[in-house]
């Protein structure tokens, strides 16, 4: 039997070739509802190219295939979905997405009895479930938070002059799967039921998995598919306003894989980081730069560049890993570690992808902590005015360039942003969706940094630093 | 307002006496309609009208509490704050440049900035001001955030003759290092003191490291994180034991008896050179973006006077309120009128026919912020 890496690039090498198939690593992917071929004319100028079909024709992966746009037909628990598979593939599609969590060995199973026709086996598990650190090109989730603003007061809703802005975002999710490898991650969540979803809410969505190196499967919510398949020229509009963000990010693909340039690294257990709003997104919400580095991942060479540690994973590690942290405060950096016993409460139910209150509390013992051996220092970049966005910043590995991407939840766009970078950067340029390329004036900061001051963020910009023109 | 209700109200017997050598000073009023008009212009012709700024402010150095309330991360309907709820920096560079012109040595921006000891600067810039514009707007422009002990090595006691509830308070240095003090407040309803003016904008002096919520018991606590709701508002805690007690731990708790007093005790004891009030876009029906029903407004007016209770009475006229309406008539339904405790303390006049407004006249400034 062929590893599986193996299955996925013999599975490419005979794909249908009507027009040029992207390898899995590029593919822009989609839950595409509809069976009529002329609805494949709505992907025209948009980057999408593989569409997730949950009921499919001959006619229309053929159609497809003839675009260059790669169709996966959709199984989810029940009946086993192999001969299904087998029907699928028989049709034209050329692969095959088991989204939910299937009896242990079913994606082997069906791998198996697709092994002939070479075809594309892709898992959309629960978060806990993910073949992390695998051979596979693609790994993926169906859960997800869709991502918004909420103001909170003592992590409940609650407007008050103290109120805190918080971001429902995946984005500490997606970095801590990253670590794992360089696999492509997708985000199948589905906007939420019962809800007047607004355009500037679907490009909140691509743009918080594009943020962190992954991306959203798009998913129109019935209101909207309706009113896009009769033509209507607001829907039109939203669904232009997302391709031109998807292909944003699709033109950049360089920013997904550029190394994080944040001083500080936070080692935790996988397990911790799969649920949303812990700590890599509450230190995301303060832009504080971070690395993940999953507790069994951890190197020297992990932690290269770091200045700023936090273990939250004290019992897990190995005594050479141990080793390491304490070799990395030798030469100067700070490690705080968590205090004995410091451990989740609770195993994760399966559909759990938020930390529940006790979980919170728990967070508090050592929030407070990492909060103070933060203080106001510039860990790689300290932004201003952007309470409701989420950052990512990055730089190439000879740090000629640093990336900072800013993702705006608001409905409304943010007038003067201010970004300052660590680094004497002596050139800055702004990119957006829109097409803007422009220049910005940089200037020195205290810190010995560089800055430059935004006019305006709508939902998604780019600032690159770049040491020489 | 009509003209037969202004003369009523100018002319209406005082309901609570103030005291009775209660200074009047003249104040300045400029119809502003937006923030791109040419501000500074406004301001220096109001500052003219007050008798010139150079003999206030030349060679001196010149503290500015500004009126910053709340997080900055909280907007209304996503707009900047300066056209909400906070004073705006265009504003703030205009008055810098007017007395850097007038030959001020030393221009200090002071707030205690929200649930935070860190640089005002940073601050700022997560309001969205452009700091760097701003130290350029005049020469020694400087910022102080005075929530906690700042810059200084220790906080300055200002002691309050005829105090109502606390018989001095400790202050960042910067209220005491000063030669002229300057409120520039926004004009707004306020939910607990029913407007917000320059006198009540002296309520964020008080440094939320001794008066905050957690405030240390015996000492300050110089990373305050929290407001001062529990201490002052509801006097559910006292605050640090450094700092004198409350004079009566017995009397009310009510927050639309405590603020009031505490602002008028304030402003006796670090009294307001100059009042500069932002009205030229602002919020009605409350001081910030938590109060529920808000909405944003745009009087378009400037206001400045001498005498902060004498501009704030012009002020809350403006706002087409009675500057001397007594507890229980909009805005001060649910509240003790801070004007009137302030006249009381022999601070200024709440008497508007005792008021020379120089400029536009009230009846054409009025903006009806309603009850």
């Amino acid at each position: 039997m062929l590893p599986r890496k193996a299955r996925w690039i013999a599975a490419l090498a005979v794909m249908p070739l009507f027009a040029s198939v992207p390898p899995p690593s590029a593919w822009v992917p989609a839950r595409w509802t509809w069976t009529n071929p002329k609805t494949l004319d709505l992907l025209s100028g948009t980057p999408i190219n593989c569409l997730l079909l949950d009921s499919y024709t001959a006619d229309f992966a053929s159609r497809a295939a003839a675009r260059g746009i790669v169709t996966l037909a959709v199984f989810r628990p029940g009946a086993d979905p192999a001969d299904a598979a087998r029907k699928a593939v028989g049709a034209g599609v050329q692969g095959i997405v088991l989204e939910g969590d299937f009896p242990t060995g079913t994606a082997a199973r069906v791998r198996d009895a697709l092994a002939d026709a070479h075809a594309i086996v892709i898992e959309l598990t629960s978060r806990a479930r993910m073949p992390l650190g695998g051979p596979d090109p693609i790994v993926g989730t169906y859960q997800g938070v869709w991502p918004g603003v909420q103001v909170l007061e003592n992590g409940a809703a609650r407007a008050g002059p103290s109120g805190s802005l918080w971001i429902d975002t995946n984005t500490g999710f997606i970095r801590s799967v990253r670590a794992w490898g360089p696999a492509a991650i997708w985000l199948g969540y589905l906007p939420p039921a019962h809800s007047v979803i607004t355009g500037e809410r679907y490009l909140e969505a691509i743009g918080d998995a594009e943020l962190a190196g992954a991306r959203w499967i798009v998913a129109l919510d019935d209101d909207f598919r309706a009113r896009l398949e009769r033509g209507d020229a607001a829907a039109l509009k939203d669904w232009r306003g997302m391709a031109e963000v998807l292909e944003f990010f699709e033109t950049h693909p360089d920013w997904r894989t550029l190394r994080s340039y944040g001083k500080l690294a936070i080692v935790q257990d996988p397990a911790d980081a799969l649920l949303s709003g812990g700590i890599l997104d509450m230190i995301g919400a303060r832009h504080t730069p971070v690395r993940a580095i999953p507790g069994q991942r951890l190197t020297p060479e992990s932690l290269k560049g770091a200045t700023m540690a936090v273990n939250l994973d004290v019992e897990a590690l190995s005594a050479d890993q141990r080793q390491i942290l304490k070799d990395f405060t030798r030469a100067g950096g700070t490690v705080l570690t968590a205090p004995p016993g410091w451990k989740s409460l609770s195993v994760p139910k399966p559909d759990q992808i938020t930390l529940d209150n006790a979980e919170l509390n728990r967070l508090d013992d050592i929030w407070r902590d990492v909060q103070t051996m933060i203080g106001r220092k510039n860990l790689g970049a300290r932004l201003f005015n952007v309470s409701t966005m989420l950052s990512n910043v990055v730089a190439t590995e000879d740090g000629q360039q640093v990336v900072v991407e800013l993702v705006n939840y608001s409905a409304y766009p943010t007038d003067d942003v201010t970004v300052q970078v660590l680094g004497a950067f002596k050139h800055a340029s702004l990119l957006t969706p829109a097409g803007t390329q422009k220049d910005l004036p940089v200037y020195a900061t205290d810190e010995g940094g560089t800055g430059v001051d935004l006019e305006h963020v709508s939902t998604c910009t780019t600032v690159l630093f770049r040491l020489k023109e | 307002m009509t003209r037969r209700e202004w003369i009523a109200l100018v002319s209406a017997a005082p309901l609570l006496k103030g005291a009775p050598s209660s200074p009047a000073a003249p104040v300045a009023i400029a119809k502003c309609d937006s923030y791109s008009e040419d501000v500074t212009t406004h301001l220096a012709t109001m500052f003219d009208q007050l008798g010139g700024l150079d003999r206030i402010v030349r060679g001196k150095t010149v503290t500015i509490k500004l009126n910053m309330t709340g997080s900055p991360a909280l907007r209304i309907q996503g707009r900047p704050p300066g056209v909400t709820h906070y004073v705006h920096p265009k504003l703030v560079g205009a008055t810098a440049h007017l007395m850097g012109q007038a030959g001020a040595k030393r221009i200090r921006f002071v707030e205690s900035a929200w649930a935070t000891s860190g640089p005002l600067e940073d601050y700022l810039l997560d309001s969205g001001w452009n700091v760097r514009q701003l130290l350029a707007a005049a020469p020694g422009v400087e910022f102080e955030n005075t929530n906690a002990l700042g810059k200084g090595r220790k906080y300055a006691r200002f002691k309050v003759p005829g105090a109502y509830m606390f018989p001095a308070y400790d202050l960042n240095h910067a209220y005491e290092d000063t030669d002229v003090f300057v409120s520039m407040a926004k004009l707004k309803n306020h939910e607990t003191c029913g407007v917000t003016l320059s006198l009540k904008n002296c309520f964020g002096m008080l440094p939320a490291s001794i008066y905050g919520d957690d405030a240390g018991v015996d000492e300050p606590n110089e990373n305050p994180t929290s407001g001062r709701g529990k201490t002052m508002h509801d006097g559910k805690r006292q605050p640090s034991r450094s700092s004198p007690a409350e004079l009566d731990p017995s009397s009310s708790r009510e927050p639309g008896y405590r603020v009031p007093h505490i602002v008028a005790d304030l402003v006796k004891a670090r009294p307001i050179d100059l009042a500069i009030i932002d009205g030229i876009e602002s919020i009605a029906g409350g001081e910030g973006p938590w109060i529920k029903g808000i909405r944003p407004v745009q009087p378009g007016v400037l206001l400045a006077g001498l005498n902060p209770v004498c501009t704030d009475a012009v002020a809350t006229a403006v706002m087409g309120y009675d500057p001397r309406a007594a507890r229980g008539t909009a805005p001060f339904q649910t509240c003790d009128n801070t004007l009137l405790l302030a006249d009381r303390h022999g601070i200024g006049t709440t008497e508007l026919r005792r008021i020379e407004v120089r400029g536009t006249p009230i009846e054409k400034a009025i903006y009806r912020y309603e009850g």
